[in-house]
């Protein structure tokens, strides 16, 4: 079976309940918004495959399935995740607060070189506006990362953050195997793996 | 901020251990409407994975489930000719959080119970595994690796041309075992012990030790039965992942209740950490649990035994050891270099003693599981615990690896896991139902047995963990019957919709 890209990359959206990572998943997936789809049940994770300098790169882009509600996001989580959207919403000064603490849980727990970028969202709602652009901006610099204001329902700024964050993740995966040490992983489980019972034992025949 | 928790449910789990994770997840998966919560702030109970530092703070607080801890520093006395790095307990520190100590670590046949599961369920997409790079045993204080492979076989060093003819020959002998039922062997044998077989097959000494400690993993007294079925597990799972037919989860056996729990919350389970339970009551028709300051009322309540309330931890009987457990880092790994390619890998030993009445399993892990920093070993040895103190338990098998085999050990720490009796659990007088807390076993058979047992308890009529869609097999806001939430749609258009997935499954799609 033909791979049908060149990289995969895993992504994951992080921030506080309600501050719209699954509109943002949904926008960038699927093209849509829908404010009904509020429980996040079933969902997971998304796939979409972009393509940055002649490569193909396969995003599998995963939600916090409700986990961050009450600060409850499983370490397993974070396990190969190569960029970070890290989400808060401009209309919720709490959510902005909490970036800190989002950060603190990454550093905890995500790879040490793991890409990171801030996503201030809503931004369609300028009238109910609590957190500015600049503070937004201020906090980026100090954690070193890249900023944007996103709005999921008026599509703004979606399809340039992922493709950023995947740029830069896809430089940096470059770098790492121009030196040459690709990072060595494990198995995942697929039912096409499983063959027949016969396994080893069954001898050649010489026909 | 747990102001805004919902208070009724129709399950509430107490403990994210293994077992009661299962549990949630299969209830939350038919759409049961689950709440999970644990006393502790991190995952998996006495299932869980720790860093250095944690672990080490962990041994120093005694509780019901895991007592009897202790940890020594050990300096190293590396002299050689080129000392790489020589650690210390400081560099050690520094490295806490790249450590994943396991309480209660195993490995898994690659066809074996949990697999299956996982493959079943479609939970194995949030696990990673690494299959082992070796099955060991000790022959004359030697550390061998047992051939695994047919081209094992051919290759090994360790046995001799006729040795290899024998072991082929055996081994196929026990793969073709119970498709004939009135085979010679299997009347001659029915009643008598594995080991009689064995030695009437007139293999040698060698073989008989590869059989019955790495392959078959049995004692004197296991029966001929019991020794063909293990015999063919290991055999079953040869040939699908990697070399050996073992596999274990990267970064540890703490991310295996993670994997349960992320599916549970996936189909709208709510979890909170940090959240003791203070009494629970009951009435004919609900479970009422009090936690910080409020009530929660569920239909049905799982619980860990590790984390019953006082008041009600008597009904279940008296927590006793269960597990004796040791957990050694080193900076050499154990055995010579043709088991430690390339800096070593994942490594499985069964160890005997006492005559072969006791055993202890040992798993080395090197940095390629994810669960210590490169130039590290973790040696994790289990046995079922036969008193209160673990070192003690452990030492003849200790004795065994370190005494002959050069090792240099900078931490070495004992503690022991503790459960009530399944007699305690099986005869309480409450409606609600206790988890058995971890066993000593190979793979989590006990354990998926004991999580499934529970779940029929709740649901009789209801399947066990049937396959998750797939994120793309999902569409939202499209036409597809699955876009709504599933468990919204009336009893009929559910079913047809049930049909319609299950006629999927059994269609092979390409992807």
């Amino acid at each position: 079976m033909a791979k049908t890209y060149d990289y995969l990359f895993k992504l994951l959206l992080i921030g506080d309940s309600g501050v719209g990572k699954t509109c943002i998943l949904f926008r960038f997936s699927e093209d849509a918004f829908n404010t009904t789809f509020i429980s996040t049940i079933g969902i997971d994770f998304k796939i979409r495959t972009i393509e940055l300098d002649n490569k193909k790169i396969k995003l599998q882009i995963w939600d916090t399935a409700g986990q961050e509600r009450f600060r409850t996001i499983t370490t397993a989580y974070y396990r190969g995740a190569m960029g970070i959207m890290l989400v808060y919403d401009i209309t919720q000064e709490k959510s902005f607060e909490n970036i800190k603490n989002w950060i603190r849980n990454i550093e905890e727990n995500a790879a040490a070189d793991v890409e990171k970028m801030l996503l201030g969202n809503k931004c369609e709602l300028n009238d109910k506006r609590q957190v500015s652009k600049e503070r937004g901006e201020q906090l980026a610099i100090e954690y070193g990362i890249k900023f944007m204001e996103t709005s999921a329902k008026a599509s703004i700024n979606v399809e340039e953050a992922f493709l950023t964050l995947a740029s830069d993740i896809k430089a940096k995966t470059e770098k790492r195997m121009e030196a040459n040490n690709p990072p060595k992983g494990g198995h995942q489980l697929k039912l096409t793996e499983i063959r027949t019972k016969d396994s080893w034992l069954s001898r050649c025949s010489l026909l | 901020m747990s102001d805004d928790l919902p208070e009724e449910f129709d399950l509430i789990v107490i403990g994210t251990g293994f077992v009661e994770s299962c549990v949630a997840a299969a209830a939350s998966r038919i759409g049961k409407n689950v709440l999970h919560i644990d006393a502790n702030d991190y995952y998996g109970d006495v299932w869980s994975s720790f860093s250095l530092e944690a672990f080490i703070k962990l041994l120093e607080q005694p509780s019901n489930s895991l007592r009897n801890g202790s940890y020594t520093w050990h300096k190293s006395t590396e002299q050689e000719e080129q000392p790489v790095t020589s650690w210390t307990r400081e560099s050690l520190l520094e490295k806490s959080r790249r450590f994943s100590l396991d309480l209660s670590p195993r490995v898994a046949y690659c066809a074996g119970s949990l697999v299956q599961l996982l493959i079943q369920s479609n939970i194995c997409r949030y696990a990673e595994f690494r299959s082992l790079d070796h099955v060991c045993m000790l022959y004359n204080e030697e550390l061998v690796s047992v051939p695994c492979s047919r081209s094992d076989v051919f290759n090994t060093k360790t046995l001799t041309m006729v040795e290899k003819r024998l072991l082929m020959k055996f081994l196929t002998a026990c793969n073709d075992y119970g498709e004939d039922k009135c085979n010679e062997d299997s009347l001659a044998f029915r009643g008598r012990t594995f080991l009689e077989y064995l030695q009437a097959q007139r293999v040698t000494e060698k073989i008989a030790n590869c059989v019955m400690q790495a392959i078959a993993m049995c004692d004197a007294n296991t029966s001929f039965e019991t020794g063909m079925q293990r015999t063919q597990r290991f055999l079953g799972s040869l040939g699908r992942y990697g070399n050996t037919p073992f596999l274990f989860p990267m970064y540890g056996c703490g991310e295996l209740p993670q994997c349960f729990c992320r599916l549970c919350a996936v189909y709208g389970g709510i979890y909170c950490l940090k959240r003791s339970v203070d009494d629970i009551n009951w009435t004919d028709s609900e479970l009422l649990v009090s936690s910080a300051g409020k009530t929660l009322r569920a239909k049905h309540l799982v619980c860990a035994p590790s984390q019953l309330p006082a008041t009600l931890a008597t009904h279940f009987g008296e927590s006793e050891p269960r597990i004796s457990r040791g957990l050694f880092i080193t900076s050499k790994p154990l055995g010579n270099e043709e088991l430690n390619k390339g800096g070593g890998g994942v490594n499985l030993l069964r160890l005997l003693a006492a005559n072969g009445e006791r055993e202890a399993c040992l798993i080395q892990l090197s940095h390629y599981s994810g669960a210590c920093p490169e130039g590290l070993y973790i040696l994790h040895l289990t046995t079922p615990a036969i008193s209160a103190d673990p070192a003690a338990d452990l030492a003849d098998f200790a004795a065994q690896l370190f005494e002959t085999h050069a090792s240099q050990i900078l931490l070495s720490a004992y503690f022991t896991i503790a459960a009530p009796a399944a007699e305690g659990i099986a005869n309480a007088d409450t409606p609600i139902l206790c988890t058995a807390g971890p066993a000593y076993e190979q793979d989590y058979d006990a354990a998926i047995e004991n999580a499934r047992q529970i779940f029929s308890q709740l649901y009789a009529n209801e399947e066990f963990l049937p396959r998750a869609p797939d994120p793309e097999e999902i569409v939202v806001d499209g036409e597809d019957p699955s876009a709504l939430n599933e468990h919204s749609l009336p009893d009929d258009l559910r079913a047809q919709l049930q049909d319609l997935e299950q006629a999927a499954q059994h269609m092979d799609i390409a992807d």
